[in-house]
């Protein structure tokens, strides 16, 4: 028994295990939390208004559902060595990920609500983030300056841009 | 009859002020823009829109959601003339024939079928909006907690079913999504459900940074990892679409249409999905078969036609049931919430004329895509020749200022990070976002209305499925699911063959 799916572009069947894995988990941590919740029956709650019900069932059927997940992957061999995708890992398209996730982390979550103005975050992060990004290229055409003159230039643009159009035209505050 | 068209008047007249018009032509240049560039979607757009518009007048605002949402899906098909890269999903199908178009030097002339193909399907949808939500909505009264129950299990199924290129997760994220409306505090008792003591979790997930993350910082970090060059443009032709092109192609025009709008009514299913059904069901209508993919106006007239009558006829559930036909709808949805309206099956009875003003604001919008088709090209053009490196920081700038104008709170920044992180992840494993997204929106629905249906039947599951509607939705749910098993197909075929008038052949 299995649900087919299309064979192009798919994940590994290992990437689908380990999926099916975290699903079960937290389908499984789900139902025990609905368990264990207060009843209310102290408050004349009856069974079909017990707060834990509906996340309970969704709980199992999120449960069900990834452990069906887990047996197809097992039977398209996630054990096995070929389970493994083949595609070789994009490393170079990881790293420039994961750079702008740290850039765009440490803006929202570091710099924002904890004492640096938007004003002053908002350029940083932009200018940061352009001078970043095109320096390799800046460097091999041998334009590494006006690169960074350009990059303080969006980043003082982009911080007018928004404090004016979001403050005066749909009157947002700002963090 | 009368009665509709009147209130269709009053609703353009209302609008026809310079200022709306400015806001309209506005935002549906910010939605061609948006969904041009490859990467960001009409989800995202709307969402980010939702959010800079939390404080105009309710009207106003709705408007240039309306005219963004129908901008994004139209816009998605200059890239993919121009760069055989889809702007959004929605015009993946419009890839095939028009950069097979392109490359014979004809990308002006494809774009010119674009822009006649969503103009007329975007008309063809906003006609059947006009004419079946008050048929609907009024059908929807007759609607009780068993029914409103099975249509959130329903929009969940069949959008986990037809979103994205495995069901099975498909459905998972779904539920996901469900049980994630649900944290927070319940309805009946206000108890605080998965909040781990969070005081600011009480209040629940907000939808709009929640969609902010899983389609904007989620779509960045997509963005970001692709690696993309130096965008090379297919030189282009005249613009302006031909006449003869739609004379010769009208029955696909209607056809595509009808389809599309169909296609939206059903929950969740959206404006990719609607395409591909629209260029399949030409295909096979078709002639020559064989042109297509290898440049056919056909083809791309369909494809585009099915996706843009799509956008009216995802209006149509949220209307009438409350129920987004697709992602972007989900995010119309929830901002029609915020901005006091009222969708769903007494939306005739208490707010008629809110229907035709939606009306209204789609045909502002078809005048905005009809400018634009004819005008917006070279400027595009450029637009698309900016570095991702330079785009991506801007646009994370307006989904944190977006997130945080919800209710000035920091802590939907942070929602909307988590959720950028969860829909990255879910993304990279394969996971489609649009259930997701229909789970969390739908996830109020489904539980209130089954406690309901609990309570007034004392107990009883036998409403459930026994009730005429219900009976109706539990089948088509059982049938959709069962229909992804290979046993059960071989059975039902089985049985076909059995049937009189087949053995008889």
């Amino acid at each position: 028994m299995s649900i087919e799916s299309s064979p192009d572009d798919r994940p590994s069947p290992r990437a689908d295990l380990v999926s099916a894995v975290v699903w079960m988990a937290l389908g499984g941590a789900i139902v025990y939390g609905s368990w264990t919740m207060d009843r209310l029956e102290h408050l004349g709650a009856t069974v079909y208004t017990a707060p834990g019900l509906v996340p309970g069932a969704l709980g199992a059927v999120i449960f069900a559902l990834g452990a069906l997940l887990g047996v197809r992957a097992v039977r398209q061999g996630a054990l096995t060595p070929a389970g493994v995708s083949a595609v070789a890992a994009d490393t170079a398209g990881r790293r420039r990920m994961g750079l702008a996730l740290a850039l765009m982390l440490v803006y929202a979550a570091g710099m924002l609500g904890h004492g640096v103005p938007f004003w002053l975050a908002t350029f940083a992060f932009v200018a940061v983030f352009v001078a970043v990004f095109e320096y390799p290229m800046r460097k091999e055409r041998g334009q590494v300056a006006r690169g960074l003159f350009m990059a303080v230039l969006y980043g003082a643009a982009t911080t007018f841009l928004v404090t004016v159009v979001f403050e005066q035209v749909f009157y947002v505050r700002l963090p | 009859m009368f009665e509709g068209l009147l209130s269709f008047g009053h609703a353009i007249a209302a609008f026809a002020s310079p200022v709306n018009l400015l806001w309209a032509f506005g935002s549906c240049f910010v939605g061609v823009v948006i969904g041009a560039l490859p990467g960001l979607t009409a989800t995202m757009g709307l969402a980010l829109m939702t959010t800079l518009t939390i404080k105009m007048p309710s009207s106003q605002a709705l408007l240039v959601l309306v005219c963004t949402y129908v901008g994004a899906i139209y816009g998605g098909s200059r890239s993919a003339i121009l760069l055989n890269i889809p702007g959004t999903p929605a015009p993946a199908a419009a890839c095939l024939d028009g950069y097979a178009l392109a490359r014979k030097g004809l990308a002006g002339r494809a774009m010119g079928i674009a822009t006649s193909g969503s103009v007329l399907g975007t008309l063809i949808g906003m006609f059947f909006l006009a004419l079946f939500t008050p048929v609907l909505g009024n059908f929807a009264l007759r609607f009780g907690a068993y029914e409103f129950f099975w249509l959130a299990v329903f929009g969940v199924v069949i959008s986990g079913n037809l979103t994205g290129k495995d069901p099975l997760k498909g459905w998972i994220a779904g539920f996901a999504g469900l049980f994630i409306a649900g944290i927070g505090q319940e309805s009946v008792h206000a108890f605080e459900r998965f909040t781990f003591g969070n005081r600011d979790l009480a209040g629940g997930i907000s939808l709009v940074p929640a969609l902010v993350g899983a389609f904007g910082f989620a779509e960045l970090l997509v963005v970001m990892k692709e690696r993309r060059g130096t965008v090379k443009v297919n030189p282009f032709d005249s613009v302006i679409p031909r006449i003869a092109d739609v004379v010769a192609h009208w029955r696909t025009i209607l056809r595509s249409g009808v389809i599309g709008t169909f296609m939206g009514v059903v929950p969740g299913v959206g404006e990719d999905t609607a395409a591909w059904t629209s260029y399949a069901a030409a295909k096979r209508a078709s002639k020559e078969k064989e042109a297509f993919g290898k440049g056919s106006v056909d083809g791309l007239m369909a494809a585009e036609t099915g996706d843009n009558a799509c956008v009216p006829g995802a209006v149509i559930p949220v209307l009438t049931l409350a129920v987004p036909g697709s992602a972007p709808a989900a995010v119309l949805l929830a901002a029609m919430l915020i901005h006091g309206v009222r969708p769903g099956p007494m939306i005739m009875v208490e707010n008629p004329q809110f229907v035709y003003e939606v009306v209204a604001m789609m045909l502002f919008a078809t005048l905005g895509i009809l400018f634009y088709g004819l005008t917006l090209t070279k400027l595009l053009v450029q637009i698309l020749r900016v570095p991702y490196q330079v785009i991506v920081p801007i646009i994370f700038v307006l989904t944190v200022v977006g997130a945080f104008a919800i209710a000035a709170r920091l802590f939907d920044v942070w929602t909307m990070l988590a959720f950028g992180l969860i829909g990255f992840a879910l993304r990279t494993y394969g996971y489609p976002m649009a259930p997701l997204v229909l789970g969390i929106v739908l996830g109020d629905l489904l539980e209130k209305n089954l406690r309901r249906g609990l309570i007034l039947s004392d107990g009883s599951l036998e409403p459930f499925f026994t009730r005429p509607i219900s009976a109706f939705m539990v089948a088509v749910i059982a049938i959709v699911v069962l229909a992804r098993f290979r046993w059960f197909r071989a059975a039902m075929a089985r049985l076909a063959a059995l049937l009189p008038w087949r053995r008889a052949a």
